[in-house]
């Protein structure tokens, strides 16, 4: 399959590259590791006049590991992330995420940690070709006014496929992102809009620098759940990702996910506010699973490769599993 | 389809890369993957086209050692890499053992997932020269072959992680 026609600049610095940024805004598109937006081009999709390539801008590839958090560099493959002794030390969880992307000959070496957390959200009824989606009307992506998956919806509701997401958004990340006024940092529970068709918050002149995860400040049990089709290669039906701290039989600090349902991820804060103070108890599963069973409820329609009430009853037994191993309680 | 139109107003650019062991050099469009350089100007068709969206492996290169997917790849991301195709894996006209293997274990038949299979299965044993099948399935996941059920293709790559070749007619 051919690319569309696009102007390539592959600028050595960050302050270049968002030089091109200001200049050209949402017609100059950033290329990271490409694994799934060369697909997105392919597809007509996205048609940019410009690719901004980051594959030379060493500044955005570094980790690092400062006083109080671990500093991942947008840029850095997810080979190099899931390989980083400090990543390992301190967010195992992480590695456990990374190491369920794809395939390890698809994404580990060419993608990037932020370009999984900038996934674009995905649908069956625009994942697919131009020719596939002559066959059917234009959607709230593609230039029209309708939802192919649920009529008369005023917006998108593709899904936010990132395996990262719910497990950066668990160990309570902060992005990042460079732009006109300089640098803003930005946690990511803020950074999605719940809309498909313009999922984060992020201006057309932003790149997004870094990621950066607070180091714990006590030892921290997790959980990621992911539920495929196939281990290998398909994108998550629903995920989830807990982190907890607990001391002295008291759950101090908790944390779940579910994501892989709409266009946002879904922190689950009510289950975090009732459990938190207390010591864990097997309450906390049903506890879990019926307000993701609640919340999917809200978000999903029928728009990946499995039914919509069988992805609603998973998310609540995937938030249940993730519960359970990260209490201990399984 | 105004973008068929803008194709030709396209600057090409530079590449420098070293495919095979051999430096190369030429002008390339910004929208050609490296696919379509290394089939198209280079002449190395055992680079297969298969899905053309990454989940097949038939396209399989190694860039610096490690395993890409070249369809998925702007060729001119591939500036100052250095790229293996399965053109250059076998030297002073020997098969590399992996390739041998393959042979042995009746691991091809119609050869089109070969070249990435092989690739793939040669990254991994850089990286991990005694995988176990956990980590050899995991390697070769996103490659897919419509013949020979994967079983073949396995003990090959055993046999060559153990060293178990050139003992075909013996």
């Amino acid at each position: 399959m051919r690319l569309p026609p696009f102007e390539y600049q592959a600028p050595s610095t960050l302050d270049e590259a968002l030089k091109i940024k200001r200049g050209q805004g949402a017609a100059a598109q950033i290329l990271a590791g490409g694994t799934d937006l060369i697909v997105n081009f392919k597809h007509r999709l996205f048609s940019p006049a410009t690719v901004i390539s980051l594959n030379n801008i060493a500044e955005l590839k570094r980790i690092e590991v400062t006083h109080d958090a671990l500093v991942l560099g947008a840029g850095a493959s997810l080979a190099e992330v899931a390989s980083h002794p400090a990543v390992n030390e301190h967010f195992p969880i992480l590695v456990k995420a990374i190491d369920s992307i794809g395939a390890l000959g698809i994404q580990r070496f060419r993608g990037t940690i932020g370009g999984n957390l900038l996934l674009q959200p995905r649908c069956i009824f625009y994942n697919q070709s131009h020719y596939w989606r002559m066959s059917k009307g234009l959607c709230h992506r593609t230039g029209g006014k309708d939802c192919l998956a649920l009529e008369g919806s005023d917006s998108c509701h593709s899904i936010c496929s990132g395996d990262t997401v719910p497990t950066l958004l668990a160990l309570s990340a902060q992005l990042a992102l460079a732009g006109g006024g300089g640098k803003r940092v930005a946690p990511l529970a803020e950074f999605f809009t719940g809309r498909g068709e313009s999922p984060w918050n992020i201006m057309p002149e932003e790149i997004l620098t870094e990621i950066r995860i607070p180091l714990p400040w006590a030892p921290i049990s997790w959980s990621y759940q992911r539920l495929a089709l196939r281990p290998a290669v398909d994108f998550p039906l629903v995920n989830a990702a807990a982190a907890a701290i607990v001391e002295k039989g008291k759950l101090e600090h908790f944390r779940l996910v579910i994501a892989a349902l709409g266009p946002a991820p879904m922190v689950l804060r009510e289950v975090e506010a009732r459990l938190k103070g207390a010591a864990p108890t097997r309450e906390a599963l049903d506890l879990a699973q019926d307000a993701a069973v609640r919340v999917a409820e809200g978000v999903v329609v029928a728009n990946a490769s499995a039914s919509k009430e069988y992805r609603i009853q998973m998310a609540g037994a995937l938030a249940r599993r993730a519960t359970g191993e990260a209490l201990g309680l399984a | 389809m105004r973008n068929l139109f803008r194709r030709s107003d396209m600057q090409k650019h530079l590449l420098t890369m070293r495919v095979n062991g051999e430096q190369v050099e030429l002008a390339v469009r910004p929208n050609a993957t490296l696919l379509d350089v290394l089939r198209e100007d280079l002449e190395l068709t055992g680079v297969k086209e298969g899905c053309s969206e990454g989940a097949c492996g038939a396209c399989a290169v190694l860039m610096n050692n490690e395993p890409i997917r070249s369809c998925l790849t702007l060729a001119l991301e591939a500036n100052g890499a250095e790229i293996l195709t399965i053109e250059g894996l076998a030297t002073g006209g020997r098969l590399h053992p992996l390739q041998e293997a393959f042979v042995e274990q009746g691991a091809v038949q119609c050869g089109f997932c070969t070249p990435g299979m092989i690739l793939s299965s040669k990254a991994l044993l850089d990286r991990n020269p005694q995988p176990n099948d956990e980590d050899i399935k995991t390697a070769l996941a996103g490659s897919f072959c419509r013949c020979t059920g994967y079983a073949k293709i396995l003990e090959a790559v055993r046999a060559a992680r153990d060293g178990d070749v050139g003992n075909e007619g013996s």
